[in-house]
């Protein structure tokens, strides 16, 4: 595509996009719609490529060809867990059908462990080790450096604190409502503080993001038209 | 519930109590030589333990790949139905999908398109999200006009100031730079290790089966 014809694309598209800022007018609210309906299409066309194409495509190529086997357990082996797979597929479509739902539920039970047990060995090894191990890391020259000592030990503390935050913890009164004790509710309010904190510096970077963005797309709107 | 039903759900539970248990043990044990240091053909014998994680890794990415098509293809057939009552968007939305297929087959894989149309429309949409977030924060201070309501926008502005070129705004940036490094890592710090031990307490629940959403 010519890079004129893109840059005139870009241009009347953004425009469609922005005519949101309007309000729900009655020919410019269409526009919008328009516009993010042409992006949903196109996304479940990329979506479809991309799964083909980067998945699909690469394992029927290899067990094609005999003198390759990603599972080192040969050929037939390869052609017997694609086969499996598509099977799995297709028998996820016959979930409507009651009497033979066992089979669509052995299907997305083995989908469903098998994330189960990749989610909790990478939770666990990527990040709570490593954010345990760097939490309670002692840095180097702490002794004698007091400003490295306070913030350490103010990272540790809004670490635990913030973690107990999410733990909610009451007795019941006489009247059985329930009643926080006075050190439980200091700890959580602690805590309160630094994910408050973390919450609106996460929308700041957020806001400066996108900020860059609609100064990238304002400026692209009027040096196109200009 | 008859006594067939009940039997395939036995059968399902079995079938992922023994998927979970293998692939786990495979990724945990699999792939590691040095866990058998003593043993001679450590090496072989780690690359043996891996197998499991990787055949099911894979045929759990192969599947995913085809009920992303199935998907897909129950949206073109809910909107088919809506274009038969001539419902103008899903036209568009089939003529997008019909035109970028068509596009990249006819081109040999040209993307061209995906900068001509993806790209502006998700930038523009990514645009659109700084107007909301504006409102959002003014929303935040009206609706929540509380100490931690304040906190939060307090922080916002501090971050924001922060972020701007301007000499006189030194120490504006000192206090955002020191809220970056101490208050804001460890909330997010903590954050982090909450999500994480959701997902493990999660995973483990559906590893021993106490959870079985896929039961339908």
């Amino acid at each position: 595509m010519a890079e004129g014809t893109i840059a005139l694309l870009s241009f009347v598209l953004t425009l469609m996009v922005f005519s949101y800022v309007l309000g729900d007018l009655p020919l410019l609210g269409h526009l919008y719609r328009t516009a993010v309906y042409i992006f949903v299409g196109m996304s479940a066309a990329f979506a479809t490529i991309v799964a083909y194409e980067s998945v699909i495509l690469p394992y029927l190529q290899d067990i094609q060809n005999p003198e390759t086997s990603w599972t080192a357990l040969g050929n037939s082996a390869d052609v017997a867990i694609f086969v499996t797979a598509l099977l799995f597929g297709l028998l996820l479509l016959l979930k409507p059908i009651a009497s033979l739902s066992w089979l669509t539920n052995s299907a997305l039970a083995v989908v469903i462990v098998v994330s189960a047990a990749t989610a909790v060995v990478g939770g666990l090894s990527g990040t709570l080790i490593p954010l345990i191990v760097a939490t309670a890391a002692v840095p180097d020259g702490l002794a004698t450096d007091f400003q490295a000592l306070t913030d350490t030990l103010l990272v540790f503390v809004g670490t635990m604190t913030a973690l107990f935050y999410f733990q909610w913890q009451a007795r019941r009164d006489d009247d059985g409502a329930p009643v926080q004790s006075p050190i439980s509710r200091g700890i959580r309010n602690s805590g309160k503080i630094f994910i408050v904190t973390a919450l609106g510096a996460i929308y700041a970077t957020t806001m400066l993001t996108a900020l860059t963005i609609l100064a990238e797309r304002i400026g692209f709107v009027f040096q196109f038209g200009s | 519930m008859s006594r067939s039903q009940r039997l395939g759900i036995a059968f399902s539970a079995f079938i992922a109590f023994a998927v979970g248990v293998i692939t786990t043990l495979s990724l945990l044990l699999g792939g590691r030589p040095e866990l058998y240091a003593d043993f001679a053909g450590a090496p072989v014998f780690a690359r043996l333990m891996s197998l499991p994680a990787a055949i099911m890794v894979r045929l759990v990415a192969i599947t995913a790949a085809v009920t992303i098509v199935i998907g897909i293809s129950n949206l073109l057939y809910v909107h088919m139905g809506r274009v038969v009552r001539g419902a103008f968007f899903s036209i568009v939305m089939i003529a997008s999908f019909a035109l970028t297929i068509w596009w990249y087959w006819s081109k040999q894989g040209d993307t061209s398109l995906l900068a001509a149309v993806q790209v502006p429309i998700e930038s523009a949409l990514a645009a659109l999200l700084f107007l909301s977030m504006v409102q959002g924060g003014a929303r935040v201070l009206a609706k929540r006009a509380d100490i931690w309501g304040a906190l939060f926008v307090t922080v916002l502005v501090v971050v924001l100031l922060g972020s701007l070129p301007i000499e006189s705004l030194a120490p504006v940036r000192a206090w955002s730079d020191w809220l970056m490094e101490i208050p804001v890592s460890a909330g997010a710090r903590a954050i982090l290790l909450g999500i994480a031990l959701g997902t493990v307490v999660t995973g483990v629940r559906v590893l021993l089966g106490q959870d079985r959403s896929y039961r339908g």
